[in-house]
């Protein structure tokens, strides 16, 4: 069975091989090894964006993730007209949609001259059937990612909670 | 936000695809053909190379071990149907009726000539006639193995051929096609491909699954009611169940003509019948809604038009896969408006 074991990707060894570095430092990836990150780069969709041009809309339905290669990217909130993060070179935003089919929750619009990798929630799908065990391992990241950001929400509702009760108190 | 007018737009742009499909189609004739026969199989035949990856080979492994059992399944097959069918065809271009057939032809030769006579028919020679039909349809068959059999080997070759580099490569070759699309339309064309594979997948199977359960359910009781020719009967009741409305009837038609020619016994033509009124009911109570995608339901114009378009396009094989491809096209049309709905293009 080895003779027809799977090679770690070969063609475009040296672009793969950085790109593998890039995935390693996505706390999703993080656990993989490189015959497991070789499989992932296999499936990653290649964009480029220009200044100002729209990666997703707010509303619109979720595909899955990017991962900035290069180049910034704000997040904001079309409805509250509210930037909520800028994020650069190594950062990924839009991971929820790998999970939940729910439309997207912000706006991902280029700021300078971009080059994203895009990790999709049909191709997991297609991962899991073919790797079910790194598909597990994936899935697994991903959800301990959105308890952590829960548990983070969670704190930041209390702490916001007692600062409304000590104004109401105040006003009192 | 989506207006009535944009709706309407699209609906044209749709009708606009749909119609350079067709020119497309009919300027390329046995090369799409070729090529759509190859995608079909690839896309059906998929499902069935991904356990292999899924025990750790490499994709082009997989399908090389897939497609080289799947051509020695079929070769096997082929090497001892071929000369049955052969033989079963030879026999139905030489046989001629049972005694009791013979009679009742002569008692229906004499009621025309009698009845008719004043119309010119007081020569009708009915056993002539039917000795041509049966010759000009063994004709066909024969036509068809033996002066197509070059197109039929080049076929042979190049559909297995297409469908390994396909299977190897089809992701690969997806991947580079979406690259193509503009980013705003990206994810929806994601979108879009996603929810048609799963729309398309359920109901190019389930037809296939279906053809195949009926094909051998028919075989079994034709081979029963000991009808000749039962394999070959079988065989085209499976595929014509393809086509809705004319399928059965095109299945039962052979059978009743060959068992009447051959006993000329009209109970066993009732049973003939009978059986095929039950297979069919069978198809449409149990086999259809547990194998075939309910959300494809074709309008009876529609499937009547797309037999005749397909019967003009790519003669037999067009009509028999025109009622899948109308399907096919069916949910690419909805699964794009529904997918258009959830965008906001501007």
């Amino acid at each position: 069975m080895k003779l027809f074991a799977k090679k770690p990707g070969n063609g475009h060894a040296k672009a793969g091989a950085r790109l593998c570095e890039i995935l390693k430092n996505v706390p999703i990836f993080a656990d993989l090894n490189n015959r497991e990150l070789s499989s992932v780069v296999r499936i990653l969709h290649e964009r480029e964006y220009k200044p100002e041009e729209i990666i997703f809309r707010e509303d619109e339905p979720g595909m899955g993730m990017y991962i900035i290669e290069s180049g910034k990217v704000s997040i904001y909130v079309e409805s509250g007209q509210m930037q909520l993060s800028v994020l650069g070179d190594g950062d990924f935003f839009g991971e929820v949609a790998l999970l939940d089919d729910a439309p997207r929750s912000a706006t991902a619009i280029a700021k300078t001259d971009c080059k994203v990798f895009g990790f999709f929630q049909p191709d997991l799908f297609g991962l899991m059937e073919r790797d079910s065990k790194l598909g597990v391992k994936i899935v697994l990241q991903v959800a301990r990612l959105i308890g952590e950001r829960l548990r983070k929400a969670n704190k930041q509702l209390l702490i916001l909670n007692e600062e409304l009760t000590k104004i109401k108190s105040g006003n009192k | 936000m989506i207006t009535i007018q944009d709706v309407g737009n699209r609906r044209v742009l749709f009708l606009l695809l749909g119609f350079a499909i067709l020119l497309v189609l009919f300027f390329l004739g046995g090369v799409a053909e070729l090529l759509l026969i190859a995608a079909l199989g690839a896309y059906l035949l998929d499902p069935l190379v991904t356990p292999l990856e899924a025990k750790g080979m490499s994709r082009t492994a997989a399908a090389t071990i897939f497609m080289v059992t799947l051509l020695l399944i079929v070769f096997f097959t082929f090497y001892f149907l071929i000369p049955v069918i052969i033989h079963q065809i030879q026999e139905m271009q030489t046989s001629g009726a049972s005694e009791q057939t013979s009679r009742a032809i002569a008692k229906l030769e004499l009621l025309i000539r009698e009845k008719l006579g004043f119309l010119g028919m007081q020569d009708f020679n009915l056993t002539e006639k039917i000795k041509q039909i049966q010759a000009y349809i063994s004709g066909i068959m024969v036509d068809f193995l033996i002066k197509d059999s070059l197109s039929i080997i080049i076929h042979m070759v190049t559909i297995p051929f297409f469908i390994f580099l396909l299977l190897k490569d089809g992701r690969e070759l997806k991947k580079h096609l979406i690259r193509l699309v503009p980013n705003r339309y990206f994810e929806f064309s994601m979108d879009l491909i996603y929810k048609m594979d799963q729309q398309l997948g359920n109901y190019l199977r389930g037809q296939f699954m279906d053809a195949l359960v009926f094909g051998i359910l028919t075989t079994i009781a034709l081979w029963l009611l000991q009808v000749k020719y039962f394999l070959f009967i079988g065989v085209f009741a499976g595929i014509a169940n393809l086509v809705p409305y004319v399928g059965p009837i095109a299945g039962v038609t052979p059978a009743l003509i060959v068992s009447l020619m051959e006993t000329g016994d009209v109970m066993k033509g009732i049973y003939i019948i009978l059986t095929f009124a039950l297979l069919k009911l069978s198809d449409d109570i149990l086999i259809q809604p547990l194998v075939v995608a309910k959300s494809v339901d074709l309008h009876p114009m529609l499937v009547f038009l797309s037999i005749l378009i397909g019967g003009h396009l790519f003669g037999i094989l067009g009509m028999l896969i025109a009622v899948p491809f109308t399907g096919f096209l069916k949910v690419v049309f909805s699964e794009s408006v529904e997918t258009l709905r959830r965008y906001r293009f501007t």
